[in-house]
């Protein structure tokens, strides 16, 4: 390790103690770190733009190799109050399906940027999430926070993710799509949070998805996350007010780390009056960090659309190779398979992806 | 405990797991295509045509409705067999609003169609997540969809005339809370309205003092429409912006409006009152200050 690798390292080392709990990127990385979803976001749920550590730990602890000039190479800061951020995935995939001919094609699958602008120094603060490809813009997040985000209270307001179980890379896991809460449903409202120590809390008020048209309606959903270094647990719930029907949604999540291995679990039931059914998903995930820059990860899901109904259950199982060989560059490979009732061939498909995952 | 019994117990982990969860999906035993009990007789669903029935049957209801359902319909759009065509057809898009969703004879410039084509102005191709994590929708599906709204988007058959008119949801309705003066109440029905029944100011909004006896404390007029691309969803607009309150929406007793179908069919929207008035929904307004 040269001066500068072992610079850097020591950096880490004090961010982290300086930090009021440790913390990560994906949620598999802050349960292999131990980490605080807030230690390497801006956004204290996670997901999005990096902060100072999120960068640090991408340029040296996270790749295969590290480049010598990366540690200010990038440091994500315009000026001392605006940072900015970004995340680009192409990807080649092809599905197959039973009955069914098979497709494959190169796609942008989402090119974002983040803007975080600090007006008062851990006070203040106005944060935006922009999707600008493919397709038209559209944007994700855009919020005023106010508070401490690191170790007290904050609140935030305006459009944004809520909170619920683990905010996964894949937005379509079952637990995602049951539950109808993932990073492709931010919702608009405010959102009172709570950081301190191990503990982190979320209380949101939002109008809720299935109101945007009608203008009527809300929704209320909470979480509280209790984070140690090896282990992790968190309860959410939610409730939905809707001309359409109720929601309810409960989830249960936990994270576990054995030895190489980070292991992320999470069970989610919903009870939707306008459908007339009970609904349930759950993940268990396997983070294999083989060697540093080489993540293979391992995923079994179940899905039942609903309770009342026998024989309708599915399951989707992945594995996916991770190699992220320099800073900021992340190379994936991965295979699902899907298993539902054999009438349906959607419910029956095998999906093979590369992708290219550029981020800063 | 030693990186061994941490690896064995991983180990142990992956198997109970894989064990327990290979075991969980369904045979589909008395199903059918999209998971639902077969009918006793049996049928299953004929195959994808440009008709409103066959598209729900084949396309909505097993693919679309895995998110577009309940209260997490993203949008607002639930695509269910009860509600999509009347949050559909002729009703704008909430990501651009100057589109509607499904425009009747104009598929090129219906929202739906870019959205399933991939080249709408905002978000991403629809079915979600395709083609990475499903397949999208092929061009040869898509273009019976587009049949379908070249058609004029119309309604399924069956709904049509065959089952007695009735309505099938009021926005907002059942005590509902809204937490901004609603712009209307809609009232959706199974079948095509015949506009020429209607009297166009027959309705009125009356805002209520709270206590156990409804008081009348403010009377707010209103004016029914049908929009020209849905025929079957009566909207009712307040004359004026409604303040915070309780309100109840009542058909006039003396009006000689008819809510009929084209095929000449009456449906009454409630039992008329003391006054011999109607109502035909309640709902608070909260404004938010």
């Amino acid at each position: 390790m040269n001066q500068r690798s072992l610079l850097a390292a020591l950096m880490l080392t004090i961010v982290a103690l300086l930090r009021a709990s440790p913390a990560g990127a994906e949620p598999y990385l802050a349960v292999q770190e131990g980490y605080k979803c807030n230690v390497c976001h801006v956004n204290p749920t996670g997901g999005g733009l990096r902060n100072d550590f999120g960068l640090t730990y991408a340029k040296v602890l996270l790749p295969a190799e590290t480049v010598d000039n990366a540690i200010d190479s990038w440091s994500g800061k315009i000026t001392d109050r605006l940072r900015v951020g970004g995340d680009l995935r192409t990807d080649w995939t092809r599905d197959t399906a039973p009955n069914t001919p098979s497709q494959q094609a190169f796609a942008l699958e989402q090119f974002r940027v983040y803007a975080d602008l600090t007006i008062l120094p851990d006070r203040l603060g106005i944060y935006i999430d922009e999707q600008v490809a493919p397709n038209g813009s559209q944007n994700e997040e855009a919020y005023v926070r106010y508070g401490n985000t690191t170790d007290g209270f904050y609140i935030k307001g305006g459009q944004f993710y809520l909170p619920f179980g683990w905010r996964l890379q894949d937005q379509s896991a079952f637990v995602r799509e049951v539950t109808g809460i993932s990073m492709t449903t931010p919702d608009k409202g405010v959102e009172l949070g709570y950081e301190h120590s191990a503990w982190s809390a979320e209380f949101d008020l939002t109008n809720g998805a299935s109101n945007a048209t009608t203008g009527s309606g809300y929704q209320v959903t909470s979480q509280v996350v209790y984070t140690k270094p090896i282990w992790r647990v968190g309860i959410a719930g939610s409730s939905t007010q809707s001309s359409a029907g109720d929601r309810r949604v409960g989830g249960l999540f936990a994270g576990l780390k054995t030895g190489p291995i980070a292991w992320l679990a999470e069970g989610d039931i919903v009870h939707d009056d306008s459908l007339g059914r009970t609904l349930a998903a759950g993940l268990l995930e396997g983070d294999w960090r083989i060697r540093k820059g080489h993540n293979l990860k391992l995923t079994a899901e179940y899905s039942d659309p609903d309770r009342s109904v026998r024989n309708n259950q599915q399951t989707r199982y992945s594995i996916v190779y991770e190699y992220t060989p320099l800073p900021f560059l992340q190379l994936r490979a991965g295979y699902r398979h899907y298993f539902g009732i054999p009438q349906n061939n959607e419910e029956n498909q095998q999906v093979i992806l590369f992708e290219l995952h550029g981020y800063f | 405990m030693n990186f061994g019994t941490l690896t064995a117990l991983s180990r142990s982990g992956v198997a109970l797991s894989v064990a327990l969860l290979a075991a969980c999906a369904g045979n589909g035993e008395g199903l059918d295509a999209n998971g639902r009990p077969l009918v006793p007789d049996g049928s299953t669903p004929p195959p994808l045509s440009a008709d409103f029935e066959s598209i729900q049957e084949n396309i909505f209801t097993p693919i679309c409705s895995v998110c577009h359902a309940g209260g997490a319909a993203p949008e607002g759009l639930r695509l269910d067999a009860a509600d999509s065509f009347n949050l559909l057809v002729g009703v704008p898009s909430t990501e651009v609003p100057s589109l509607l969703r499904v425009k009747p004879g104009d598929p090129d410039n219906s929202y739906i169609i870019q959205k399933l084509e991939g080249h709408a102005a905002v978000g991403v191709q629809m079915p979600f997540g395709c083609p990475t994590t499903q397949p999208c929708l092929t061009t040869s599906t898509i273009a019976l969809i587009r049949q379908w709204i070249t058609n004029g988007a119309p309604p399924a058959a069956a709904a049509m005339l065959s089952t007695p008119l009735a309505v099938t949801s009021i926005v907002p309705d059942r005590m509902e809370s809204v937490n901004a003066p609603p712009p209307q109440v809609m009232v959706a029905f199974n079948h095509e309205l015949d506009l020429s029944q209607l009297a166009t100011h027959s309705a009125h909004f009356e805002k209520l003092a709270p206590g156990a006896v409804p008081t009348v404390i403010e009377q707010v007029p209103a004016r029914i429409s049908v929009s020209s691309a849905n025929l079957r969803a009566l909207l009712l607009w307040p004359a004026r912006p409604l303040s915070a309150g309780h309100y109840r929406l009542v058909i006039d007793a003396t009006s000689s409006s008819q809510i009929s179908d084209i095929g000449g069919q009456q449906v009454a929207l409630g039992a008329p009152d003391e006054r011999g008035e109607t109502v035909i929904s309640t709902f608070d307004v909260e404004v938010l200050p």
